[in-house]
């Protein structure tokens, strides 16, 4: 990213800027997790339209293994529907922060075009926001997600087709190598966030979900999320005041 | 292999569709009802860094699919030297590299 020259940039020119960033490395990231959803999906019984239309309507790869899973034991409608609900909600908090971090209210968008943006969410996506928020003037960043995830998501349709009839081309151990990337990059971008709330925010997370799951199942991510978030901020503003510092 | 047929198939791809749905929307209202820069919207945004950390965290401890076929102790010790080259280099695709490939390493000789 050159960042030096002041040179006022425009909507078309920031979206290539984030297609080009996406196509670093998140895109191939995220496209070998997508395939790996898609091998799961097959497994489950998945027929190759099914695979693809959940990749792209939920989005939300959570959610989608949750999804597969319930499918594949036979599991009622009623239960996919809630599991999968339950998977995804942090896209409620995912979706409201997003919104702030690309100051979506400068834009003045009806709502139809504020929710068709934000089913374009997702994980990779909201942690590059979150480093784009420190590099490009406000009005521009809605622009740069709008180039970033699209990227992402041509590049997630590829990567589901291409695990639905991949695996017997690669072998196994490969697989687990291309499949450990993405949550390792994003633990990375997030671990570096900016201001050091939500840093502490990562590392209580982070902490407390795997700790939580053998008790709480998929409410774990929510919890964890709550309580890690609530501890961090609380610190942040009443301990460590850090709010009161320039940096913020 | 499954029971169910196949409308039942795409109407349960429908409510997996809707499940996830109802939370951007709900997201996209809410959004508009806080007020950008308040201690409301700081706390917001703990959650959810604290919220995605967890997920990660769960891929990576509690994982679906073929990565179930590796050990724990590879995971992590691949998360902890990318965490590690990240806090030393600051830089991102050589930390993810020194992550990556130090979890193909633990993999194929402990």
């Amino acid at each position: 990213m050159s960042t030096s020259e002041p040179v006022a940039l425009t909507a078309p020119q920031i979206r290539r800027i984030a297609a080009i960033d996406a196509l670093r490395a998140p895109a191939y990231a995220l496209g070998a997790t997508m395939a790996g959803f898609a091998t799961i999906a097959r497994e489950a019984g998945f027929d190759v339209w099914m695979t693809i239309s959940t990749s792209a309507l939920v989005w939300g790869m959570p959610g989608q293994v949750a999804f597969a899973s319930l499918y594949s034991a036979g599991a009622s409608l009623f239960i996919i529907f809630v599991a999968v609900s339950l998977a995804n909600m942090r896209m409620l908090l995912m979706v409201v922060s997003a919104a702030d971090m690309m100051h979506l209210h400068l834009h003045q968008l009806p709502l139809w075009r504020r929710v068709v943006l934000m089913q374009f969410l997702a994980i990779t996506s909201w942690a590059h926001l979150a480093v784009a928020k420190g590099t490009y003037p406000r009005h521009l960043l809605m622009p740069y997600f709008q180039g970033f995830s699209l990227t992402l998501f041509a590049f997630g349709m590829f990567g589901t087709v291409f695990g639905y009839f991949l695996p017997d081309m690669v072998p196994p151990d490969l697989l687990q190598i291309i499949i450990f990337i993405t949550p390792i990059y994003i633990f990375l971008l997030i671990a570096t966030a900016r201001q050091k709330a939500n840093r502490l925010a990562v590392l209580f997370g982070g902490l407390l979900c795997p700790l939580l799951y053998p008790m709480a199942g998929e409410w774990s991510i929510l919890l964890a999320g709550m309580i890690g978030g609530t501890l961090a901020i609380a610190y942040a503003r009443y301990i460590a005041k850090w709010h009161l510092q320039q940096d913020v | 292999m499954s029971e169910y047929g196949f409308w039942d198939s795409w109407l349960a791809v429908i409510l997996a569709a809707i499940g996830t749905f109802i939370w951007r929307f709900a997201g996209v209202v809410l959004a508009s009802k806080i007020p950008p820069h308040s201690p409301l919207m700081d706390w917001v945004n703990t959650m959810a860094y604290a919220m995605v950390a967890g997920v990660l965290m769960l891929m990576l401890v509690y994982p679906t699919g073929i990565l179930a076929a590796s050990g724990l102790d590879d995971r992590l010790l691949g998360l902890v030297t990318g965490v590690a080259a990240m806090m030393l280099s600051k830089r991102i695709i050589l930390s993810l590299l020194c992550g990556i490939l130090m979890f193909a390493a633990s993999l194929h000789l402990f």
